[in-house]
C-alpha cells in the first residue's frame, strides 16, 4: 500500500518548512494560518509514522535507507518538534520577564523544521556525505534560533560561542570522514564496515575515529568538549533551550548510534574503554556542576550534560537492546524535559527563571508542583516514574557486554543526580517565598501539555506497553 | 482465586487510594481522613485474613530450597529486559506485610492531627504504604526493586515538609543514603541477571552465581541493603531523619523501612549468593560491633528522646544482623522475629514519643518530669515500649533476643562467641537507658506548670498504643505458632547456605 511507504513523511517533512513560509509569505494577514498549518502536518507525520509497518529497510538512491530505528528516532524528533512548538508559542505571543516578545513565529517555525529535517537525514544517511549533511543541517539552524531574538545581547553572545565551537566541531568531523574515506576508499557505509572488520587495528582508522569522537562530542556535550553548553542554554530563549536540549541532543547521540552500531559495528568492544570513560566524566563533570546552580536553565543545561553521559553508556551495550534502550529513554526524556520546561516557563513568565521564583508554587498551584515533582523525579531515574525504567535499560545494555564498573559508576552518580534534583524541589515545595508571589497566568494549551506530558512521564514507565512496542519493532 | 486477587489488591489499593483522592478538595479534611484510613483498614483486614489462612493450614518444611508460596501470580512484564510481574507469600512475607499494615494504620491514625496539608501528606504515606508491600511480595529482582526505590520520591517531601528541627537536612541525609544503599543494589541485581540469566528469584537459587563474581558482588548487595537498616557505616542517616519526620514517617522508616534492608539481606543476598556469605559475614560482623556494643551508649548520653529511639533502632537492628552473620538456623529465625518484634516495638516507641511531643513540644527528658501523674495512659505506653525493648521475657523482644543469642553462640567461630558475649552484656546498657529515660521523663515533680495542663491520649491515639500492645504481647507469650512457620522460610535459605 502507498500508505506504507516509508518515504512519503519523509518528502511531508521536506515540504514542512516550505509549507509554513509559504503561507507567510501568500497569506500573511492570517497570522494563525501558520501555526495550525504547523500543528497539522506535524502531528500527520508523527501518526503517519506511527502506523509504517516496522522490520523492513527500504532503501532509496543507495543512500537513504529507512530502518526502524530510523523510524522510532523520527518519531523522537517530531516529538521533539511538537513539543518545541507548543512551548514557544507562548514566547511569541506576550513578553517575559527580562526578554521581550520574541517575532516572527512562521521564520521560527521553518527553521526548527529544517534542524528537525536534518535529524531525519541523520539517522536515514547510508553514506558519509548525506549523514555530515544532515549532521549540519541539525545544528546549523540552531545557530540561528540561539540568536532570535536580536535586541538581546546574551543571546547573540551564547550564538556567537555556539558557532566558534560548532564550526570547530564541523571541522574535526570533516577531519575524521576524511581519514575514513581514505582508509575505506568509500564513502558508502556498508561498504566502510566491511573495510574496518577486515583491517581494525589500521592507525588511519583510529585517529579518525578519535576526530569523529571529538566532534561528536561537542554536540553531544561530551566532557571535556561540554564547557559552551551551559552559557548557550542560558543565553538562548527558553523554547531553544528546550529544543537544544531534546533534539540537539537526540541527533548526536543518533548520529553516535548511527556510526557505532554501522560502520564501526566491528570495532565497538574495541572502542567502548574510550566511550565508557568519556561517559563516566561526563556523568561527573555534569553532575557536579548541577550541583551549586540557582539559574534554571543553566541548571537544565548541567543537568542534560549528565542525561547525554546516561545515554552514552547504553552504545557500549549489544545493538538491539541498545538502540532499544536509547530510543525508548530518548522518548521519556522528551516527555520530563519538556514537562520541567513547560512549567519553568510558566513560572518564569513574570518571574526570573531562578531557584527562588519558585518559591511557594506547591501552595499557588498544586498541579504544577506536582508536575515538577514527577519530572525531575523522572530525570533523577525514580520509580515507578518513566526516567527510572529508562536509565534501567540504559544500564542494563551496558551490563549486558559485563561493563559492571561503568555502570556501578553511573548508578552512584545517580545520588549525586538526586541531590540537585531535591534542591529544585526544595525550592518548590518547602522554602517559603519572601514576598508574595505574583499570580501565575496559565492558558489552556499549557495546562493540557502540562497534564498530557505528565501522564505520560507517570504511564510510560511501569505500563509496559511503549516500551514493548519500542522492543518488538527493533528486534526483528 | 480470590485469595490471590486479594493479595495482589494489597499494593494496588494504595495508589488506588491516592488516585480517588486527587479530585478532592484539600479543604475537605474530614474527607481525606476518612478514606485514607478506610484504604489502610481494607489492606490490614486483607493482611491479616491472608495471613491467619496461612497460619492454619501451612506444611511444614519438607527439604530444599524452595519457599512454600502462597498466592503466586506470575505473568511477563517488560520484554525487553524479560521481566515479569511475579509476586508471591510465604512465611516471612505475609508476616512482614501483617507488620507493614499495621504501621500504615497506626501511622495514618497518629497524624490524625496533622496541621496542614492533608491531600499531600496523606497521598505521599500511601505511595509509602504501597512501596514496602511491593517489595515484600515480588521476588521478581525488577519488581523488587522498583518498589524498594520508590520509597526515595516520598521521604524527602514528607519529612522536610513536614518535619520539625532541621528537616531539609535530616530528609535530604536520609533520603540521599537511602538511594546510595538503592544504586548499590541496583549495580548488583544488573550483575546478577547477567550472571544468572534470570530475574526470578526462585530461578536464580538454583543458579550456582560465578564464585568471582560473588566475591565482590556480595559485599555490594549487603552493604547495599543494610544502608537502609542502619548498620555502621552507614547508620548516620537514621538520628538525623528520624529526629526530624513527623512521626508517622519515624514509625515506618523505624518500624518498616529498616527491616526492608534487613528482609533484602537475608531473602536475597544470603539466598542467592551463599558462597560469598560464608567469605563475607564474618568481616562484616566487625561492622555489627559498632551498632551492638556502641548504640546503647550512645543512646544513654542524648537528651532527645528521638535520639535515643534512633540509636536504640540501631542497636536493635545490630542484633538482627549479629543473626544474619551467624548463619545458624536458630539465629536466623530470632532474626527474622526480631524484625517483626521491633517493628512493633519501635512503632509504639515513636508513636508515643510523636504524642508526647505533640504536647509538651519539647523532646529533651531533661525538661520533662513527673509526666505520669499527667498522662498516665501515654507513660504507661512508652514504659511498655521500653520493657519490650530491653527485652523483657513475656514481650516479643525476649524471644527474639533469645533466639539470636542462642543461634549466634552456636556458631563454632570464635570471634562469633565474644561478639554474642558483648552483645549479651549491651542489654543490660539497653535497661541502664531506657529506664533513665522513663525515670527521668515519667516521675520525680512536674518541672513546667505548663505541663499540669496538658491531656492524657485521644481515643484514635489509645486504639494506636492498644493495637501494638496486643502485637507485642502476641507474638511475646505465644511464640512457638509464629517460630515455626517462619522456619517455613528460613530452613530453604539454611539449605542454599549449606550447598
Amino acid at each position: 500500500m502507498i500508505l506504507q511507504n516509508a518515504i512519503l513523511p519523509d518528502i511531508l517533512l521536506v515540504l514542512f518548512p516550505f509549507i509554513v513560509l509559504a503561507l507567510r509569505i501568500f497569506a500573511s494577514k492570517h497570522e494563525k494560518l501558520q501555526w495550525y498549518a504547523a500543528n497539522i502536518v506535524l502531528f500527520t507525520v508523527f501518526i503517519w509514522q506511527n502506523c509504517l509497518m516496522l522490520g523492513n529497510t527500504q532503501i532509496y538512491l543507495s543512500n537513504w535507507k529507512i530502518d526502524t530505528f530510523g523510524i522510532f528516532m523520527r518519531e523522537v524528533f517530531v516529538l521533539g518538534s511538537i513539543c518545541a512548538l507548543w512551548f514557544a508559542k507562548d514566547y511569541f505571543d506576550h513578553a517575559s520577564t527580562g526578554k521581550a516578545r520574541l517575532k516572527e513565529f512562521p521564520e521560527f517555525i521553518a527553521t526548527m523544521g529544517f534542524a528537525t529535517l536534518g535529524g531525519v537525514i541523520v539517522v536515514s544517511a547510508n553514506d558519509l556525505i548525506t549523514l555530515f549533511i544532515g549532521l549540519e543541517l541539525a545544528t546549523i539552524p540552531m545557530y540561528a534560533l540561539t540568536a532570535w531574538n536580536k535586541k538581546d545581547s546574551e543571546g547573540s553572545e551564547a550564538a556567537v560561542k555556539f558557532i566558534l565551537m560548532g564550526s570547530a566541531a564541523t571541522a574535526f568531523e570533516l577531519f575524521g570522514f576524511s581519514y575514513l574515506y581514505g582508509f575505506a576508499g568509500s564513502l558508502n557505509m556498508p561498504q566502510i564496515a566491511t573495510e574496518v572488520a577486515k583491517n581494525a587495528s589500521s592507525p588511519l582508522l583510529w585517529i579518525s575515529v578519535l576526530f569523529l569522537i571529538s566532534g561528536v562530542g561537542f554536540k553531544l556535550t561530551l566532557f571535556p568538549f561540554h564547557t559552551w553548553a551551559p552559557d548557550v542554554y542560558d543565553g538562548a530563549p527558553t523554547p531553544v533551550t528546550a529544543l537544544l536540549s531534546v533534539t540537539s541532543k537526540a541527533v548526536a547521540i543518533a548520529f553516535v548510534a548511527v556510526l557505532v552500531f554501522g560502520p564501526f559495528a566491528a570495532v565497538q568492544q574495541t572502542v567502548a574503554p574510550f566511550l565508557a570513560l568519556l561517559a563516566g566524566l561526563t556523568l561527573l563533570a555534569g553532575n557536579l556542576g548541577a550541583l551549586k546552580q540557582s539559574k534554571l536553565r543553566r541548571f537544565m543545561a548541567y543537568s542534560s550534560i549528565s542525561q547525554a553521559g546516561y545515554i552514552l553508556v547504553a552504545v557500549l551495550g549489544p545493538e538491539t537492546n541498545a538502540k532499544f534502550a536509547i530510543v525508548y529513554y530518548l522518548f521519556l526524556y522528551t516527555f520530563a524535559n519538556y514537562l520541567a520546561f513547560f512549567i519553568f516557563g510558566i513560572v518564569g513568565q513574570n518571574r526570573k527563571e531562578d531557584f527562588v521564583s519558585l518559591r511557594g508554587l506547591s501552595k499557588q498551584n498544586l498541579t504544577l508542583a506536582i508536575g515538577l515533582v514527577v519530572a525531575l523525579m523522572s530525570l533523577a531515574g525514580i520509580p515507578p516514574l518513566a526516567g527510572f525504567f529508562g536509565k534501567f535499560h540504559l544500564f542494563f545494555a551496558a551490563a549486558e557486554t559485563k561493563h559492571y564498573a561503568l555502570v556501578t559508576f553511573a548508578v552512584l552518580n545517580n545520588v549525586l543526580a538526586l541531590y540537585y534534583y531535591i534542591q529544585v524541589l526544595k525550592a518548590a515545595w518547602i522554602d517559603k517565598p519572601e514576598v508574595e508571589p505574583c499570580a501565575l497566568q496559565i492558558t489552556c494549551r499549557q495546562k493540557a501539555a502540562v497534564i498530557i506530558l505528565m501522564i505520560g512521564v507517570i504511564a510510560c514507565g511501569f505500563v509496559p506497553m511503549l516500551a514493548n512496542n519500542l522492543f518488538a519493532g527493533l528486534k526483528f | 482465586m480470590l485469595q490471590q486477587i486479594l493479595f495482589n489488591l494489597i499494593w494496588i489499593i494504595p495508589f488506588l487510594t491516592v488516585l480517588v483522592c486527587v479530585p478532592i478538595a484539600n479543604s475537605k479534611v474530614a474527607l481525606l481522613k476518612k478514606i485514607h484510613l478506610c484504604s489502610a483498614g481494607i489492606v490490614l483486614m486483607i493482611t491479616l485474613f491472608l495471613a491467619t489462612n496461612m497460619i492454619l493450614d501451612y506444611a511444614p518444611y519438607a527439604g530444599g530450597n524452595a519457599f512454600a508460596m502462597s498466592y503466586l501470580t506470575d505473568f511477563p512484564w517488560l520484554a525487553a529486559i524479560s521481566a515479569h510481574y511475579l509476586v508471591g507469600a510465604d512465611a516471612l512475607t505475609i508476616l512482614m506485610l501483617v507488620l507493614a499494615a499495621v504501621i500504615i494504620f497506626t501511622g495514618v491514625l497518629a497524624s490524625w492531627r496533622i496541621a496542614s496539608g492533608h491531600k499531600v501528606f496523606f497521598g505521599l504515606l500511601q505511595i509509602l504504604a504501597a512501596s514496602v508491600y511491593g517489595v515484600f511480595m515480588s521476588f521478581d529482582l525488577v519488581l523488587f526493586f522498583v518498589f524498594y526505590e520508590m520509597e526515595a520520591l516520598c521521604m524527602y517531601l514528607m519529612i522536610a515538609g513536614y518535619g520539625t528541627g532541621d528537616k531539609d537536612l535530616g530528609g535530604k541525609k536520609l533520603t540521599l543514603t537511602l538511594a546510595l544503599g538503592s544504586a548499590m543494589v541496583m549495580a548488583v541485581f544488573l550483575g546478577m541477571y547477567v550472571e544468572g540469566g534470570s530475574w526470578s528469584v526462585f530461578e536464580l537459587a538454583n543458579v550456582k552465581l560465578p564464585e568471582n563474581f560473588q566475591m565482590w558482588a556480595f559485599p555490594v548487595l549487603f552493604m547495599g541493603f543494610a544502608v537502609s537498616s542502619s548498620l555502621f557505616p552507614f547508620h548516620f542517616w537514621s538520628p538525623a531523619g528520624h529526629s526530624a519526620a513527623p512521626t508517622a514517617v519515624s514509625m515506618f522508616a523505624a518500624g518498616v523501612m529498616m527491616k526492608m534492608g534487613a528482609y533484602g539481606c537475608l531473602r536475597i543476598a544470603m539466598y542467592l549468593m551463599p558462597e560469598g556469605a560464608h567469605f563475607w559475614l564474618p568481616y562484616i560482623l566487625f561492622f555489627v560491633i559498632f551498632n551492638v556494643c556502641f548504640g546503647p551508649f550512645i543512646a544513654m548520653r542524648h537528651k532527645d528522646l528521638k535520639f535515643i529511639t534512633a540509636y536504640s533502632s540501631i542497636s536493635h537492628l545490630g542484633l538482627i544482623f549479629l543473626g544474619l552473620c551467624a548463619m545458624t538456623p536458630v539465629a536466623l529465625r530470632g532474626a527474622s522475629l526480631q524484625m517483626l518484634s521491633h517493628g512493633f516495638l519501635t512503632g509504639l516507641f515513636f508513636a508515643t514519643i510523636g504524642m508526647i511531643y505533640g504536647r509538651t513540644h519539647t523532646r529533651d527528658i531533661t525538661q520533662m518530669g513527673g509526666l505520669m501523674k499527667i498522662m498516665p495512659f501515654l507513660g504507661v505506653g512508652f514504659v511498655i515500649a521500653g520493657f519490650a525493648g530491653l527485652g523483657l521475657p513475656g514481650f516479643s523482644g525476649f524471644v527474639a533476643e533469645a533466639s539470636i543469642f542462642i543461634g549466634s553462640f552456636q556458631n563454632e567461630g570464635t570471634l562469633f562467641r565474644i561478639v554474642t558475649i558483648l552483645a549479651i552484656l549491651s542489654v543490660t546498657a539497653t535497661a541502664v537507658y531506657i529506664l533513665q529515660t522513663a525515670n527521668r521523663m515519667l516521675h520525680g515533680p512536674v518541672t513546667n506548670p505548663h505541663f499540669k495542663e496538658l491531656t492524657d491520649a485521644t481515643f484514635e491515639e489509645k486504639i494506636v498504643i492498644v493495637i501494638f500492645v496486643i502485637c507485642l504481647l502476641a507474638i511475646g507469650l505465644c511464640p512457638a505458632p509464629f517460630a515455626d512457620f517462619l522456619d517455613t522460610s528460613i530452613a530453604p535459605i539454611v539449605s542454599n547456605l549449606t550447598r
